[in-house]
């Protein structure tokens, strides 16, 4: 009863003329962001977030969740459609989402995209709102030990579930964290590394570094891949409309799918990627014609769009819960919430709900636009990807631009994302994962200050994190998802060697 | 002596970096009142880390992702030195570096438009008229929500507007 009086606090204020028109730009804007091959959910949410500076924050974060579920979406769109999935989270749409795009039937795997997105989004909010209080009241006992141990353990799991090298990956997250640690250090007021420029004081704001290492980075890369002027063939969107089998045959699928999903991006480092392919080959196993999976098979389409997108709402939960990111995405969004003077945690239910039963009001309203205002518009959205390519690269780096200088007016800031564009292409081309290191620069400053707090309280003695069996427990969990990888990979090499 | 590969000359770089991190690490001041943990712990734990790190990067074998591809290579060498790949990365660089340094003298308004169409017409696109049009309205779009909407206020220049 308490969820649902809540919930309707909540539409109090997501229905607020001003919040609906929010939630639909961010849909929108997200929409068109994430269809562009290349920029995910990261950079549109930096790219938004110069425009959220004079905003409340309830607005704005209602904002950028529309940016966020939207570019999901627009991902999906350019997987349907150019075989060039916008994002990682919308790879496995696709595989038969293309396909059925090549057999003339575009508009109804678009359709099956968005009904599928809707079920996701609608069941996983609901999911949300029933565990994000819970595991609130269980955060509320945590204290600095447990942070540090839990901030370990996002960290080493986004990183471990990084299709990369491990190795690169933890490279990654330890140069985010020693960014992060640039400017003074708040509890002795001691500067470090800022080589006496007076810039630096303040830090590297995370802006800089998530616009170059993701946006700046993604610009660099396409030009490097010759991405000037050719445009990918486009198939005909046709009939956006599905009959009752097709619709009888989604509906479930979508619905174990969302159920997955959820519970997938609840987990830290698991987001919409893993969520979605393993609601595609949960289905394909369970399907009767499993066979056809692959060949355009609708079910190959509602599988992973109703995971990514519940994957999507699931990763709010420990953002909202516990303050902690599970992904470089929620990472971002942690950052714009820390700007407009919103700290996440089990604290917020109590002292700020305006700004999560708003959120998770807003939910429900951005599935209901992405389904009723977006579907109609996807072929007038889609003629953005027939935009010139080289027009639209320039207007990404103005996009970049004004969002670093907003920031504090600086010149220096800009050319810091020039460097750090740089930066994010020299990892892309060597295969570092650049989402360990935004996390990690978020999460730095925090993760050290718990730290300290926590060998403050204990008197300096390090047995503080083993002695709590919450950060025993977390830490161990930590160990494990990093030595995992690493002894499965020295036994294979070793069976390799052998079998050689 | 056989040549290093992709990953060890990372492993090379990255270890002279968290040398360098290391010492400005152990430059870092002592507060004046004795802490269980100062604000040198954490980057010499980090500084170690990276270079334990680097260790185990010089150790790992390249994948094969991680070696740049030959036939672009050669295909692009084909191309005016201009219009290489690589070149095309080095003046989008220089363009925002001179971009930074022009924003507040020439104003957003102009710095921006030039670079979107500038880089536009370097990029190939060959329709002036709607780069112009499509680089200039999206600059003044930009410019008005910001300066009269949400009250950031970007640098006029030499444009009365």
């Amino acid at each position: 009863m308490d969820a649902l009086n809540n919930l309707m606090y909540g539409f109090g204020i997501a229905l607020s003329p001003m919040n609906i028109v929010y939630v639909f730009c961010g849909v929108f804007a997200g929409t068109i962001i994430g269809m562009l091959p290349g920029l995910g959910p990261i950079s549109a949410i930096a790219l938004m977030i110069p425009i959220t500076f004079s905003m409340d924050p309830s607005s704005g974060l209602i904002l950028m969740a529309g940016v966020y579920y939207g570019a999901v979406f627009g991902g999906s769109t350019s997987s349907i459609l150019l075989n060039a999935p916008g994002i990682s989270g919308t790879v496995a749409t696709s595989f038969d989402g293309y396909p059925m795009a090549r057999k003339g039937l575009a508009g109804k795997a678009l359709a099956i995209a968005a009904y599928s997105s809707f079920i996701g989004g609608t069941l996983s909010v609901i999911g949300l709102m029933l565990v994000a209080p819970l595991l609130s009241k269980v955060a509320i006992s945590f204290g600095p030990a447990e942070y540090f141990a839990l901030m370990v353990l996002g960290l080493t799991a986004v990183v471990s579930l990084s299709d990369k090298s491990l190795i690169k990956g933890l490279i990654s997250g330890v140069v985010g964290i020693m960014v992060s640690l640039v400017g003074i250090d708040h509890q002795t007021s001691t500067e470090r590394f800022t080589f006496g420029s007076a810039h630096l004081l303040d830090g590297i704001d995370f802006l800089v570094v998530a616009l170059g290492i993701f946006a700046l980075a993604e610009v660099f890369y396409m030009l490097l891949r010759g991405g000037g002027g050719k445009e990918q063939p486009r198939s005909a969107i046709g009939s956006l409309k599905l009959s009752r089998s097709e619709t009888r045959q989604i509906l479930p699928v979508a619905g174990r799918s969302s159920i997955l999903g959820f519970f997938t991006g609840v987990l830290p480092g698991a987001g919409a990627t893993i969520g979605s392919f393993l609601g595609y080959s949960m289905e394909k196993r369970l399907a009767k014609d499993g066979d056809t999976f692959g060949q355009g098979n609708i079910k190959g389409v509602a599988a992973p769009e109703s995971a990514n997108n519940a994957a999507c709402t699931g990763s709010f939960v420990p953002l909202l819960t516990l303050g902690v990111p599970g992904s470089g995405t929620t990472a971002v969004l942690l950052g714009a919430l820390l700007v407009m003077g919103i700290t996440p945690g089990p604290a917020m239910l109590e002292d700020r709900p305006d700004v999560f039963w708003g959120v998770i009001a807003s939910m429900y309203l951005g599935n209901i636009f992405l389904l009723v205002l977006n579907l109609p518009l996807i072929p007038l959205i889609a003629k953005i990807l027939e935009l010139p390519r080289a027009l639209l690269l320039s207007l990404i780096l103005i996009f970049c631009m004004i969002g670093v200088y907003g920031l504090a007016f600086s010149i220096y800031d800009l050319l810091l994302l020039l460097a750090f564009g740089l930066l994010g292409l020299g990892m892309r081309l060597f295969g570092f994962p650049a989402a360990p290191m935004i996390l990690a620069l978020i999460l730095g400053g925090i993760m050290e200050q718990s730290m300290r707090r926590a060998l403050q309280i204990s008197g300096g003695d390090w047995m503080v994190f083993i002695e709590q069996p919450i950060s025993l427990t977390l830490l161990i969990i930590a160990v494990l998802s990093v030595a995992g990888p690493l002894v499965r990979k020295a036994v294979k090499g070793a069976q390799a060697r052998q079998a050689g | 002596m056989s040549r290093l590969n992709v990953n060890q000359i990372l492993a090379l770089i990255l270890a002279v970096f968290s040398v360098i991190f290391l010492i400005g690490a152990y430059q870092i001041p002592a507060f004046a009142l004795p802490r269980p943990v100062d604000s040198d712990m954490f980057p010499k734990v980090l500084g170690y880390s990276l270079l334990i790190l680097s260790g185990m990067l010089f150790l790992e074998k390249p994948q094969e992702r991680d070696i740049p591809d030959a036939d672009a290579q050669a295909e692009s060498a084909r191309l005016p030195l201009l219009l290489r790949p690589w070149s095309r990365v080095i003046i989008t660089a220089i363009a925002i570096a001179a971009y930074a340094l022009l924003l507040e003298p020439l104003g957003f308004v102009l710095a921006s438009t030039l670079l979107s169409v500038g880089l536009t017409i370097y990029y190939g696109y060959r329709r002036h008229a709607i780069n112009l049009a499509v680089s200039l309205g999206v600059v003044l779009a930009l410019y008005l929500t910001m300066t009269k909407f949400m009250n950031v206020h970007l640098p006029p220049g030499v444009l009365p507007i």
